[in-house]
């Protein structure tokens, strides 16, 4: 136990939904850390996530799930904590596979808990606010609303730690919480204890996207070297009261120092004095960042104020289908020529009219057609590659502009080649705020 | 299609010169629904007053003409040393439907970089 020796040992897991899962095994039987959490849902993943669970109701959780389970399992033996928003749009048949994974391993007598809530599509149908951005109202927009989650914080989380959960399984988690629960469960810190709750939640904030604090996004030789970025160790905190200490596993690529760490406390931060999250509004502005070893990072100075009163809530909106088509041209000539495709194309969606909702075109390239060793004579670059997106909410338009873009190749410029096109939903969230009282999270407990 | 973008290289004086802000510190940016924020960090922390008095919003706006179509807003996080600046409307609607190659918006931390500082001739570059 190591509360024992006065701080708490947490690692993340996960920084985002198609994070790797062996990092996160590794810091599991590392034997470095008592919890680990894990983020499976950026902004956009849950609402795909409630379209996967329209088209197949066992569908929605994160589709990782089964694996990281029997990856985990030998270390809850040795008494790991799991917290994690694998339940994406579907808590409850995530929590079902948690347990089913876990007897499938020969682990009995496991709890889970599952926490709901955060599912307020019902709440805000009857509520009906109006989205801005659309001009619209939840009612007005009718089926193409196709989720409202509002971000929970940790008092979940904490409950369920508090009744023996020993994995803890949401929806929209709020990334910070899933620290900050564990955290002040293992101190007995109180939610309203705000310079705690703050301090709490600056470990999560720079633990929740897993790389970004050992490393990653970060390399930009040669002002910024980092060792081994293919084999990144994934983050953990040694927290105590006031104070937390940010590292890795040893012998894992990266490197974690105070500019990392430093860069990471701002990071999807507005104002650093009032950021706002489900458990604090937290002031990050006087957070000093100190390296006190290799790869070893002290964090202090978090303080905190209540948090805002109301729910974010974030509402999924089917904006009908984006299509994206590209072909390239080579040598003398090439820009003109792919401008050319623009204009043809261009023509087209112009013909289309108001199936469109919007387009562009963007032109890149470098060294993808005719080799490297090709040096362009006159004023050209080497090659050029147009790209033509757009929004359409019939995607039967979007098929048919994709085909233009193919189409390009017999009836558009001279030397047109290598074309691609896809479609895929288009998918808008906005956020809005909700009351408190009108969003209500519980937890279920199951047992393998 | 781009754009050429006016330069925004300030004069110098005699005892001074001009490097892009990449010599002096990096950045970070991040997106939340169509708002982007970008911090930028000094490597030295004596560069911190440097960053401050001449990474204005000015300066920024002026860098993300034509990407961000709202305000931009700076914040200041002395303990890290961090200018914060967020731009508003600069991800065409956000991630999820937006067109750009990079809806996200994280290649525009890059750009940042390119911004013009006056330093005294006798500094050495570096990241120190």
């Amino acid at each position: 136990m190591s509360l024992a020796d006065g701080y708490v040992r947490i690692g993340c897991g996960s920084g985002f939904a198609s994070d790797r899962l062996e990092p996160a095994i590794a810091l599991a039987r590392s034997g470095r850390v008592d919890y680990l959490g894990f983020d499976a849902l950026a902004e956009r993943t849950l609402a795909y996530a409630q379209v996967r669970r329209r088209a197949d109701a066992s569908e929605g959780y994160d589709t990782r799930l089964h694996e990281t389970v029997a990856g985990l399992a030998p270390s809850l033996r040795d008494g790991l904590k799991v917290i994690g928003s694998f339940g994406g749009a579907n808590v409850e048949r995530a929590a079902e596979i948690i347990v089913e994974q876990l007897r499938a391993c020969g682990d009995r007598g496991v709890r889970v808990g599952a926490i709901s809530g955060d599912d307020v599509l019902d709440v805000v149908r009857r509520l009906d606010p109006e989205i801005e951005e659309l001009g619209a109202t939840v009612g007005e927009l009718g089926d193409r609303v196709v989720s409202a989650n509002a971000y929970l914080g940790a008092a979940e989380i904490v409950a369920a730690l508090g009744e023996g959960a020993q994995w803890v399984v949401g929806g929209r988690l709020s990334d910070p919480s899933l620290y900050v629960g564990p955290i002040c469960h293992e101190f007995g810190w109180a939610l309203d204890d705000w310079d705690r709750v703050a301090h709490a939640t600056l470990v999560g904030h720079i633990l929740e996207c897993s790389t970004h604090v050992t490393g990653g996004f970060f390399a930009d030789p040669p002002y910024r070297e980092v060792p081994r970025l293919h084999d990144l160790g994934f983050p953990l905190a040694e927290v105590a009261d006031r104070e937390a200490v940010i590292t890795k596993l040893d012998g894992t690529g990266g490197l974690v120092d105070e500019r990392i760490v430093a860069a990471q406390v701002s990071y999807e931060v507005h104002d650093p004095a009032a950021y706002q999250n489900p458990d604090i509004t937290a002031d990050f502005t006087q957070v000093t960042t100190e390296d006190v070893g290799p790869d070893r990072v002290r964090v202090c100075g978090a303080r905190g104020n209540p948090p805002p009163p109301r729910f974010k809530v974030l509402v999924g909106v089917d904006l009908g289908w984006k299509m994206v088509g590209e072909i390239s041209y080579a040598a003398a000539g090439c820009l003109t020529r792919a401008r050319l495709a623009a204009e043809i194309i261009a023509e087209t969606v112009a013909g289309m009219g108001a199936e469109v909702d919007e387009s562009r075109y963007d032109l890149h390239g470098i060294d993808t057609l005719v080799g490297p060793s090709f040096r362009p004579a006159d004023e050209d670059p080497a090659e050029v590659r147009l790209r033509v997106a757009a929004r359409c909410r019939d995607r039967d338009v979007a098929e048919e502009l994709s085909l233009e873009v193919e189409r390009l190749y017999l009836e558009g410029p001279a030397g047109g080649g290598g074309v691609t096109r896809r479609i895929e939903p288009a998918l808008g969230v906005f956020p809005i705020y909700i009351d408190a009282d009108s969003v209500n999270p519980s937890v279920r407990y199951l047992e393998s | 299609m781009s754009t050429q973008r006016e330069s925004t290289r300030p004069a110098a004086a005699d005892t001074e010169r001009v490097v892009p802000l990449r010599e002096i510190a990096f950045s970070r940016s991040g997106d939340k629904g169509d708002t982007m924020n970008v911090s930028v960090i000094p490597y030295r922390a004596e560069d911190w007053d440097l960053i401050r008095e001449q990474v204005t919003v000015e300066v920024v706006a002026r860098l993300y003409d034509g990407l961000a179509g709202g305000p931009v807003t700076r914040y200041e996080l002395p303990g890290t040393r961090a200018l914060n600046f967020v731009l508003e409307g600069a991800l065409s609607g956000g991630v999820s439907r937006s067109l750009r190659v990079d809806g996200h918006g994280k290649s525009f931390q890059s750009l940042i970089l390119e911004a013009d500082l006056r330093v005294p001739a006798s500094r050495i570059d570096g990241d120190g």
